[in-house]
């Protein structure tokens, strides 16, 4: 079955990670996301709000071989951790892993799961915050 | 500040439009058709496009940050998303204080839908500055 070929090929990438992405914190990315959530508090042109490091780099590895599974991507899920706040100028490294990947099967047919976690690291070396994000195939 | 289990936040609507998710399309770099493009949406069984479950869980962000304010600081912040949601309807957030041991305080915060379905649930957990 070639959902079974295309699961065995995802299982065997849990635990690697992909090169690591560094981007600079910019203010005037920060006030277009700041505007996109529709969140006018001033903090923002200063302060990372809590969900942009998602939009600093990719939250996810791209697995390109999960997209012959099912036919359409769905966000499971988003877990944030606060390390220490991210400013304008920081420069944040973020290194993402697979964690797992697994197959469900329920009432309305079969779901492929892949967590992924992404550690975010300042440019003066200390871990900012850890994302957990789950990606389902459906 | 001096949170109370059982304290609800203070409700905050969102009216997303096709026009929000474009600019938070853009800047997020989620460029996934199914928050801009009907025809690919419903080419995968979804009724037209939907919101990123990541600006849901932004508008929950700000739920809490907004109740927050300087008072504390968010130390962990964890949403599910259990339900598509379209543009063009409102979004309620809402939350309460699950919580409270010493200066840290867990919270308990949601989304609904314009019919009452809770399609993303979530909660953070807060340290109280002294």
């Amino acid at each position: 079955m070639a959902t079974t070929a295309v699961l065995d090929r995802l299982r065997a990438r849990i635990g690697s990670t992909a090169p690591p992405i560094s981007a600079t914190v910019e203010a005037g990315h920060l006030k277009r996301f700041a505007e996109a959530i529709g969140d006018p508090n001033p903090r923002w042109l200063q302060e990372a709000p809590p969900t942009f490091l998602v939009a600093l780099v990719p939250a996810s590895i791209h697995l390109e071989e999960a997209e012959e599974y099912g036919k359409g991507w769905l966000n499971g899920g988003n877990r944030f951790e606060y390390v220490e706040p991210v400013q304008v100028g920081d420069r944040i490294t973020a290194t993402g892993r697979v964690a797992d990947v697994y197959e469900k099967t329920g009432s309305s047919g079969s779901l492929l799961f892949i967590i992924f976690e992404t550690e975010y690291v300042n440019q003066h070396g200390r871990t900012v915050a850890r994302l957990r994000g789950t990606a389902i195939r459906r | 500040m001096n949170p109370k289990v059982g304290e609800e936040l203070r409700d905050l609507v969102k009216h997303p439009t096709t026009r929000q998710l474009v600019q938070y399309a853009g800047a997020q770099g989620d460029f996934y058709e199914i928050h801009y493009d009907q025809d690919f949406a419903r080419s995968v069984g979804l009724p037209g496009v939907i919101l990123h479950g990541l600006l849901k869980a932004a508008f929950l962000g700000q739920l809490v940050t907004d109740w927050l304010g300087e008072d504390g600081t968010l130390k962990s912040f964890e949403v599910s998303y259990r339900g598509i949601d379209v543009p063009g309807r409102p979004y309620l957030c809402q939350g309460k204080v699950t919580r409270v041991d010493g200066d840290q305080v867990e919270l308990e915060v949601w989304g609904e839908d314009s019919e009452g379905n809770r399609t993303t649930l979530g909660s953070a957990s807060v340290e109280m500055k002294g």
